[in-house]
């Protein structure tokens, strides 16, 4: 299906498609792996960033709890007067930047039934630190958390995170030591308190190097949200609370792993906006809150996108690049290829001069382009050389047809030849083939009496045959009206002929003289085929074979004559070898059987009738095999004297 | 609020095409020289932060049914340090919501209070307890750290704990679970509509409690009613019934709509910015309902105090030695006790 491009085309394509192919399995490989890096890269990244945001938090939370843990112990060891406590806290506080408030609170009636009990306390306000007793104005603080928890519990407390009512909506927490005596330290004595406040945690949590879109947030052992970007969420809803909200089970079992304390990187959608994410937390021990950092997934999946975006878009510009390349190469390549193929084309055409492009170098095209110059040479050479050749063959041609012309001159064409002479018919054809030729044949009168019959067949082809042929005609016209003994005629014909003093050339020959009076006819034959005499009673017979050489060959060769009586009717059939030589193309040979089945069907027609019926049968048989000598064909009819003319 | 805007909105079209008759009628009205008594000031002390254990009022105030019938209402959020039969005593509210043994702790006391309606009928109260550490009977409490509601919220309890011969180590309990939630306490009292949510929006999974509902032990006492005092049934007999009529439509609404009604109570919440979730205040809302409207028409009239909870509760409280004595039926529950039709 891509025979129809061309070389260049093809080339170019397939180089393309399968650089694609190696690029889009590239990309898809480089995209999986860098994937499950990012990944493997952001979880550790994760984790560290989220057990280290636990552990900043806890330090701002240890100098807070180290403050109350002295202020506790203190108290515990060395009593000191409510009115001193004040100092006392005023001075922690002032010390203690981390610190926003701090209370000492006594239990009621523990100097004595009337005592509503006092807690002492001191906080921040503007560049300052104020203090005053948190009992007064109706506030019952034994029902606070931060005092009941602790007293309770007998170990220090962090408070679950609240708003401070007072403090402008500050969101604090607080640490409470309960003050406890005694030996088993079974005497409570109140609870020593340092508030901190959360306002800073926001501010730290959004300054974390998180990816675009991720975000911290933090929640309390009951699973409140501390702090989260969504401010609706703070203190209003937990993480458990979101769950139930949102029929999420798989939140509820994350919130619990979470406030049990627990660190991880798992899979997790964000709460607002159902992004798919990643989830570090890590627990901020001190407190027993845990820290959440949520890296939305397609910070990695963008990563990786952004990468196969290069990746693409590096393999485009690649692609375009190597298309030019490919093109570029394939078209060096073909350009000599084109190049040939016009000179060829022109060259096709006939121009076997036309210029064929010189290509330079070592290489397949090269190789191809001097082999097309050599084919060119080796035409041009080829041409020129049978431009030779058919200008000989034309002129053997010519030579061929002109000796044709002078033997078909040669012989009489004309019937019936003898104007007034009802005594004879004669008829013949001659059909000259193209290569071989040298047939013969001739009839005249001598003189009123006798008429001389010819047929013979020349050796040798072209001119010198035929002028071989003129020669024996004259010789043999010269010679009989000299004479009539045909032997005689015979051997003086030879020594002419030898004396020509070319041996190769020869002639079969075969002469009657008839006496047209009588009908005796004689003979002699020099090796050619002996005719048939067709008795005009139907018998068919050969002329009786008196030997005889070839004429021509031999300087002793020595003739006979013989002789027989025709009968009024009878007649005399002369042939060449063309005929009972003549083959078909299963190169049987039409033969004296065939030759004799014709005379016996035509013995009784008019010369003419079974000259041209003979040839007609011999066409028939030869059908379509080419002609390979001359044919001859003679018959002559002797009426004898007595015929009146218009029988 | 958006069908209350369309309300509005169809009720402004209504006016306008009727504008000329409203114009005469107007004329008339001031012609004969009469005016529409000006709407009766009520001050509703809620005992609790805003929540929908007091959607109903809400949905009364935002719904307008307290202004249809000529009430000027104005709803006063509750809290720790808030004491609503104080409210009620020094005149700064004339309505409050109270638990009916609250109620008659205050009315001994010398309080004159009339209850308006016994809004919830049927007992919130429950016991939270771990599970792993075996409590799964009421007699399993038998020794162990429990924390506990005072006063008049822990009468039932102990006289649970009395009738099942058991003795928890009792420790106060204020308004947080945090001492139950951090093991402080094995056991804790527990609002079904409340502690017991909490407790589950802290992470605590249902399988790890046990919860023991004080209703199905037998122990229910009706809870939130609406109080007012004997001066003020006097002064306005026709305002007194009328709110506790609006209020119980309000409830009516709030239970055909509660997801409206959460809303309203949302928006409450928001607005005093008090720490609330959607999904606690639904289970709140849902939890409450069912304990104001019965689910077969016998347990209990809606807002009406039946005579035998009244005994009943009276005897415990007696009982427990919180109250001295206790007005009759009909002096407490006064002859304008509302009745919802």
């Amino acid at each position: 299906m891509f025979r129809r491009h061309g070389i260049a085309g093809r080339m170019t394509l397939f180089v393309l498609a399968g650089a694609g192919a190696v690029l889009a399995l590239v990309v898809w490989a480089s995209g999986r792996h860098s994937k499950k890096l990012l990944e493997q890269e952001l979880e550790g990244k994760a984790r560290a960033l989220a057990a280290a945001t636990a552990l900043r938090i806890e330090a701002v939370e240890k100098s807070v709890t180290g403050t109350a843990d002295e202020l506790a112990a203190l108290l515990e060891k060395v009593p000191i007067d409510r009115e001193s406590v004040y100092v006392l806290l005023k001075e922690s506080v002032r010390r203690n930047p981390q610190v926003f408030g701090s209370a000492v609170a006594f239990p009621p009636g523990l100097s004595g039934p009337e005592d509503t009990g006092a807690a002492p306390y001191a906080w921040r306000t503007g560049g300052s630190v104020s203090v005053k007793d948190l009992a007064e104005g109706g506030y019952h603080y034994e029902i606070s958390d931060w005092y009941a928890l602790p007293k309770v519990l007998k170990r220090p407390v962090w408070s679950e995170p609240y708003f401070d009512e007072g403090g402008g909506g500050i969101l604090m927490a607080t640490y409470s030591v309960p003050l406890l005596a005694g030996e088993n330290g079974d005497r409570f004595l109140g609870v020593a308190t340092c508030d901190v406040s959360l306002a800073w945690l926001s501010g730290m949590l959004s300054s974390l190097p998180l990816e675009h879109k991720g975000y911290a947030f933090l929640i309390s052992p009951n699973g409140t949200l501390i702090a989260h970007p969504t401010r609706q969420f703070i203190m209003n809803e937990s993480i458990f609370s979101l769950a139930e909200e949102r029929s999420d089970e798989a939140l509820r079992v994350l919130g619990r792993k979470m406030v049990k304390g627990e660190s991880g990187f798992v899979p997790f959608v964000t709460l607002t906006t159902r992004t798919p994410s990643w989830l570090a937390f890590a627990p901020v021990s001190a407190t027993g809150w845990s820290v959440g950092l949520v890296f939305p997934k397609d910070t990695v999946t963008g990563k990786v996108r952004a990468l196969l975006l290069t990746q693409i878009l590096l393999g485009l510009v690649g692609f375009v690049l190597l298309f030019f390349i490919v093109r570029f190469i394939a078209r060096s390549i073909t350009r000599p290829i084109l190049q040939l193929d016009s000179a060829t084309r022109v060259l096709a055409g006939g121009n076997l001069d036309a210029p064929l492009p010189t290509i330079p170098g070592e290489d397949e095209v090269a190789h191809l382009s001097s082999s097309f110059a050599a084919m060119q040479k080796d035409l041009k050479a080829y041409v020129e050389e049978l431009k030779d050749t058919t200008a000989k063959k034309e002129r053997v041609e010519r030579e061929l047809e002109i000796a044709h012309s002078i033997q078909m001159s040669l012989v009489p064409r004309t019937f019936p030849p003898f104007m007034g002479r009802k005594d004879l018919e004669i008829y013949a054809t001659l059909d000259p083939a193209r290569q071989i030729g040298g047939d013969l044949y001739d009839f005249r009168l001598l003189d009123d009496d006798h008429l001389l019959i010819t047929i013979g067949d020349v050796s040798g082809k072209g001119i010198p045959a035929a002028l071989f042929m003129a020669v024996t005609r004259t010789f043999l016209r010269g010679f009989f009206s000299e004479q009539l003994e045909t032997e005689r005629v015979f051997s003086r014909l030879n020594d002419e002929l030898l004396q020509q003093g070319d041996t190769s050339m020869f002639v079969t020959l075969f002469c009657i003289v008839v006496h047209l009076p009588t009908g005796l006819c004689r003979y002699t034959n020099g090796g050619h085929c002996p005719p048939y005499v067709l008795r005009a009673s139907g018998a068919i017979e050969a002329v009786p074979n008196v030997g005889g050489l070839i004429v021509g060959i031999l300087p002793e060769a020595k003739y006979k004559s013989a002789s027989f009586q025709l009968g009024p009717g009878d007649k005399l059939f002369f042939y060449t070898d063309g005929v009972t030589e003549a083959t078909n193309k299963a190169n049987e040979f039409f033969g004296d059987e065939g030759l004799v089945g014709a005379l016996e069907e035509l013995r009784a027609a008019p010369c003419q009738d079974l000259v041209t019926g003979v040839r007609a049968r011999v066409g028939r048989f030869a059908e379509g095999a080419e002609q390979s000598d001359d044919i001859t064909v003679m018959a002559f009819t002797y009426w004898g004297p007595d015929r009146q003319p218009g029988a | 609020m958006m069908n209350l805007e369309r309300i509005k909105a169809s009720v402004g079209r209504k006016l306008h095409r009727q504008m000329g008759l409203v114009a005469f009628l107007l004329l008339a009205a001031l012609g004969l020289g009469s005016q529409a008594p000006a709407p009766t000031k009520v001050r509703l002390a809620l005992q609790w932060n805003h929540q929908s254990q007091f959607a109903g009022y809400y949905v009364a105030l935002d719904k307008g049914y307290y202004s249809a019938r000529g009430l000027d209402v104005t709803i006063l959020e509750g809290g720790p340090d808030k004491d609503p039969m104080e409210e009620l005593r020094s005149g700064a509210a004339d309505v409050a919501t109270q638990f009916l043994t609250g109620a008659l702790t205050a009315r001994d006391g010398g309080t004159p209070l009339v209850s308006l309606a016994q809004v919830v009928n049927r007992s919130n109260l429950a016991i939270v307890a771990w599970k792993d550490r075996r409590i799964r009977r009421v007699e399993d409490l038998q020794g162990r750290p429990m924390s506990l509601w005072a006063e008049q919220f822990s009468a039932p309890y102990l006289a649970l704990f009395k009738a099942r011969g058991i003795q928890p180590a009792i420790i106060p309990q204020y308004y947080s679970v945090e001492l139950f939630l951090r093991r402080g306490v094995e056991a804790c009292s527990a609002m079904q509509y409340n502690e017991v949510h909490r407790i589950f929006q802290a992470g605590v999974d249902a399988d790890e409690v046990t919860v023991f509902s004080m209703h199905d032990l037998g122990f229910g006492f009706p809870e939130d009613g609406l109080y007012c005092l004997q001066s003020f049934v006097a002064r306005s007999p026709e305002a007194s019934r009328a709110f506790a009529e609006a209020s119980m439509e309000g409830w009516k609404t709030a239970q055909k709509s509660p997801e409206e009604a959460l809303a309203i109570v949302m928006k409450r919440a928001r607005a005093v910015h008090l720490p609330a979730n959607e999904a606690h205040m639904r289970w709140m809302l849902t939890s409450i309902l069912k304990s104001i409207f019965p689910e077969s028409a016998e347990a209990w009239k809606p807002g009406e105090l039946s005579r035998e909870d009244y005994g009943r509760t009276v005897s415990l409280l007696l009982e427990r030695g919180l109250i001295k004595a206790a007005p009759s039926y009909e002096a407490f529950t006064g002859k304008e006790l509302a009745r919802v039709p």
